[in-house]
């Protein structure tokens, strides 16, 4: 730990910090470009000069490049690197546009800090300024290359943080260019980093694209609430709409960096459809009546049928203040029939997660920093894309990682893939602990054992699964692996991807209550009159489409809570509007276990774009907010139950209740969040009836896409040119034996009836597989990820 | 000593008084007679054009950030051709102080201070001013100035093309 001097203060770093480092620890803010915490230090900007006194190194030197030893004594105010300070911002705005007012990074713009940091007024230089030619790069991000300075930010994020490889420097000399080497969108699920990244504004959010400067914007803290790692983000809002989101930092999860679902898939809180008043029926009422009509017709349904005739649906994209107000709401109307997930193998495979993950559950810190990874049955890519970067982060250090899945995934790392049936999973698993593989073939089983060798060896193992594909079962095998492999100086981790952002959180509330297929046999039943829905969809959520709705048709009273038109909205007797995630304060617990609470960034209310119809805002005076009735998802729950507090007693009164939240009143947004205590004990699976095997059958399995299957990013209109178009994917042997070529269009008949799509081929999938991306909204009624059935294949005849 | 300055407070006033009444009045008969402002006098506010008709302003929204009392706010888009400019623009003279720090913060000289002083309204919404009552059709006190011949991103000249910049680089060429 050396100790250096800088500016007469002392401070103390950790091994391998440089000075610059070392200068931010003491405030002392110092003009740089190039450095970045996440990308470390190129010494490209010639930016971060300081006088060096006394220690190893000696004259103006670059701090970033300058590992702080014992005894240095450094000077930033020193009259030489003042000057060099002066003269580098001097050349490095010598071909800079005159565009500020124009630009969308100003106000937020480095460059134009670090210019009035280092002094520079007036243009000197008379000589003409180099010009460039943008790209197109898609729809998410705007290129001007002019206003470039060549810190080469932009590359270091792309290629080497987010492993794309498509875009990168061209030219030499004085025309060094970032761009894409051939026309076309940018190909990275991680492109917006860049506009992050870029300390000027040659990579600007195109979907903000002249909407707000930065100072005008309302922001906060906030939890992504796109998928279940939890990544900060920085959501911004004016004039009540939300307008962009930017990554926000967070050590133990994201880092610094976000996915594109999370950082463009905003849409959804201003979707112009979104319901925002409380109805009963058609008719739009206010809040006191609505809650009126539900108290009243839930007591009623109570009365004559029995509280247990009255059902509740919680959510894992709900905070889970909400999801605990809805427990305490179903303890309120005394029925136990609860669930807190639509779909119930998602339920029980979260279950299983929040019951046994505790010890070896792992953060995407602790990923980064692992020696093996072993993915089986997870496609981080469309999954939960930040898990991705970790374990890339992990493998740039020298981790190896192998991947056991059917389905053809792209990763933006090297990795042994073996695409293993998806039933096979779990056999592979037990395997790995038992250390024998002979019910493999040869071939197999020599990966297999490389697998199980470099398992054993590494110091820091981690297995991540992917709670779709390996089912409830799968899951608590992964984890028994992990526990089975581990010992006590080397622990053997486990990460698993879970459906949503809170389904750990909604996971540890339910307990052992039964699931929703529980519930729809009860409404089938006529058991059930009455259901309520907090955020949840059960009309396209359920992996049974056709069983959910004709059971829900059956309902006496459907109340529906939401902030986007689902279909269950749409259909819902009362309809209660309530905040979405960026609107309202909440915590989601994400797959790590870890609460992560997240701020409100704004009050809803119709944009101004809408209501002045994107001309002039309206002339006239009102004493509120047009439509802006919202309140957040608890405070509802909480009405329904004659109950007035704040968030903050609710907290406490949660803490006192579940002793796995301990913390939970104290939660900081601005903090990295903290871990549920352990203490799950055993949750038993009940008994999967085996999906029936057929000679000649293939396993249709249906996956998640990255833009296509999430709630509230396919509420996102900015996401449409992204989405991919439904189709079966298939092994091209497998194809090849009923003569079907790559686009044809292939039927599919299943038990659930029939599917007419093209197909793709692949060569790196298992065989005897069908895979097809699950589409939220789409017209083919899609089956849910996490859903296999036996499907029969064949040539769509020409007719 | 206080009998005597009362007395001469008493007296001294009428002697100012009688002083005065043949020197020539300085109040005029306003509105029938009006006085010129000085030429930086600063009354209502105007946007102006550039010398191609084109409206300066580009919604920078410095103006709205300079604005002391925050009587300025606007929405900027883009058009067609890539010119940034104000979907709708508004000045809240009810609440505006005259101060001119909009016009000093405005990079295109769109926004300029003008010696109309006369425009008290009885109704304080008729001095919420749109875009529409901002816009004039001449340059203001800078007729030359155009903006986007400056800006160096290519919206009014091609990439390259205004006076003080080279024609656009050539990437893929290796030649020094």
């Amino acid at each position: 730990m050396p100790t250096l001097t800088i500016d007469n203060k002392t401070v103390t770093v950790p091994e391998g910090a440089n000075v610059l480092e070392a200068a931010k620890r003491l405030d002392i803010v110092i003009p740089h470009f190039c450095y970045h915490e996440a990308l470390g230090s190129v010494g490209a900007c010639r930016l971060c000069a300081m006088k060096f006194l006394e220690g190893p190194a000696k004259g103006i030197q670059m701090a970033c490049m300058v590992e702080a030893k014992d005894g240095m004594v450094v000077s930033t105010q020193d009259e030489g690197a003042v000057d060099l300070r002066k003269h580098v911002i001097e050349w490095l705005m010598m071909n800079h546009p005159h565009d500020c007012p124009v630009c969308d990074e100003g106000g937020e713009c480095q460059l134009q800090d670090m210019t009035v940091a280092g002094g520079h007024g007036i243009r000197r230089y008379g000589g003409l300024k180099r010009t460039y030619n943008n790209q197109f790069l898609g729809p998410f991000v705007y290129h001007e290359m002019n206003r470039c300075i060549q810190c080469y930010r932009c590359v270091r994020t792309y290629q080497d943080y987010c492993g794309g490889t498509d875009f990168g420097v061209l030219g030499c000399n004085q025309r060094i260019y970032f761009g894409r080497f051939r026309d076309g969108p940018l190909e990275s699920v991680f492109s917006g980093n860049i506009v992050d990244a870029c300390p000027t504004g040659v990579f600007t959010d195109k979907t903000f694209r002249f909407h707000s400067r930065y100072w005008d914007l309302e922001e906060a803290s906030s939890v992504c609430p796109h998928c279940s790692l939890g990544c900060a983000t920085i959501p911004g809002a004016r004039y009540r709409e939300l307008q962009r989101v930017r990554g926000g930092v967070n050590k133990e999860t994201n880092g610094f960096f976000i996915c594109d679902r999370g950082r463009f898939g905003y849409g959804y809180a201003n979707h112009p459809d979104r319901p925002r008043i409380p109805r009963i029926g058609d008719r739009e009422v206010s809040w006191d009546d609505s809650l009126e009509e539900a108290r009243g017709r839930l007591a009623d349904i109570a009365h004559r049928h029995g509280p247990a005739a009255i059902a509740l649906l919680g959510s894992p994209r709900a905070s889970l203040e909400a999801n605990y107000r809805l427990l305490t709401l179903a303890h309120h109307l005394e029925t136990d029939r609860i669930a807190f997930e639509a779909h119930p193998e998602r339920d029980r495979t979260a279950r299983v997660v929040a019951a046994l993950s505790d010890k070896n559950s792992r953060s995407l810190e602790e990923i980064r920093n692992s020696d093996f990874l072993l993915l089986v049955g997870a496609d981080p890519l469309n999954e939960a894309p930040m898990m991705a970067l970790a374990v890339r982060q992990a493998v740039r250090r020298g981790a190896g990682a192998a991947l056991i899945d059917p389905r053809p995934v792209g990763l933006p790392f090297h990795a042994v893939h073996l695409p293993l049936a998806a039933g096979r999973l779990s056999e592979f698993l037990q395997a790995v602990c038992a250390g024998t593989f002979e019910n493999f073939s040869r071939q197999e089983r020599t990966i297999l054992e490389g697998i199980a060798e470099r398992l054993r060896r590494a110091q820091r193992p981690i297995l991540i699964g992917g709670g779709d594909l390996l089912g409830a079962a799968g899951v608590r095998d992964l984890l028994r692996t992990s526990e089975k492999l581990s010992k006590e100086d080397r622990p053997c981790g486990a990460a698993l991807i879970l459906g949503g952002p809170n389904s750990y959180g909604a996971a540890l509330l339910s307990g052992e209550t039964s699931d929703f297929n529980g519930i729809l046999d009860g409404i089938s039943e006529g058991r059930i009159r009455a259901l309520v829905c907090l955020e949840s969809d059960p009309f396209t959520d359920h992996p049974d489409l056709s069983r959910s709705r004709s059971a829900l048709a059956k309902l006496d009273l459907l109340i529906a809570l939401d902030c986007v038109p689902t279909t269950t909205a749409e259909k819902a007797n009362i309809f209660l509007p309530v905040k979405a995630p960026a609107e309202s304060a909440g915590v989601y617990v994400n797959n790590e276990g870890r609460m992560l609470a997240f701020a409100s960034v704004f009050d809803p209310g119709t944009p101004i774009r809408v209501t002045g119809g994107g001309d002039h805002p309206p002339r006239v005076f009102e004493p509120g907010t047009p439509r802006n009735p919202p309140m957040s998802a608890w405070s509802v729950l909480g009405a329904l139950q004659n109950r007035r507090e704040s968030l903050n007693s609710l907290r406490r009164e949660m803490e006192g209740e579940h002793a796995r939240l301990a913390g939970l009143a104290s939660l900081d947004p601005e903090t990295d969040g903290r871990r549920v205590l352990p203490g799950g004990g055993r949750f038993e699976i009940p008994e999967i009836p085996a999906i029936p095997t057929e000679e000649k059958a293939f396993d249709l399995i249906s996956i998640q896409s990255l833009f296509g299957s999430e709630t509230l990013s396919a509420f996102s209109p900015v996401l449409d040119p992204v989405r991919p178009v439904p189709r079966f994917l298939m092994h091209s042997a497998d194809a090849a034996e009923i003569g079907l070529a790559a686009g044809e269009t292939l039927r599919v008949t299943t038990d659930r009836g029939g599917f007419e799509l093209p197909v793709a081929l692949s060569e790196v999938m298992a065989r005897g597989c069908l895979f097809i991306a699950h589409l939220k909204g789409s017209p083919v009624d899609l089956p849910f990820p996490g859903v296999r059935f036996a499907a029969r294949v064949d040539r769509r005849k020409e007719s | 000593m206080n009998l005597w300055r009362g007395i001469k407070g008493s007296i001294q006033p009428f002697g100012i008084t009688f002083r005065n009444i043949f020197r020539k009045p300085s109040t005029i008969q306003y509105p029938e007679q009006k006085r010129t402002p000085a030429p930086r006098f600063r009354a209502r506010i105007i946007l102006t054009r550039d010398p191609d008709g084109g409206e300066r302003c580009v919604a920078c929204y410095l103006c709205s950030a300079a604005c002391p009392v925050d009587c300025i706010s606007m929405q900027s888009a883009e058009r067609p051709d890539g010119r940034r400019y104000a979907t709708w623009f508004r000045i809240n003279f009810s609440r505006c102080i005259f101060c001119g720090m909009c016009a000093e913060a405005c990079p295109t000289l769109a926004i300029q201070m003008t010696p109309d002083y006369e425009f008290s309204k009885r109704e304080p919404l008729t001095l919420v001013y749109e875009k529409e009552d901002l816009l004039v059709d001449h340059g203001g006190k800078d007729n030359e100035y155009n903006y986007y011949r400056h800006a160096g991103i290519g919206v009014v000249n091609p990439r390259g093309g205004n006076p003080d910049e080279a024609p656009p680089v050539d990437i893929r060429t290796n030649l020094p």
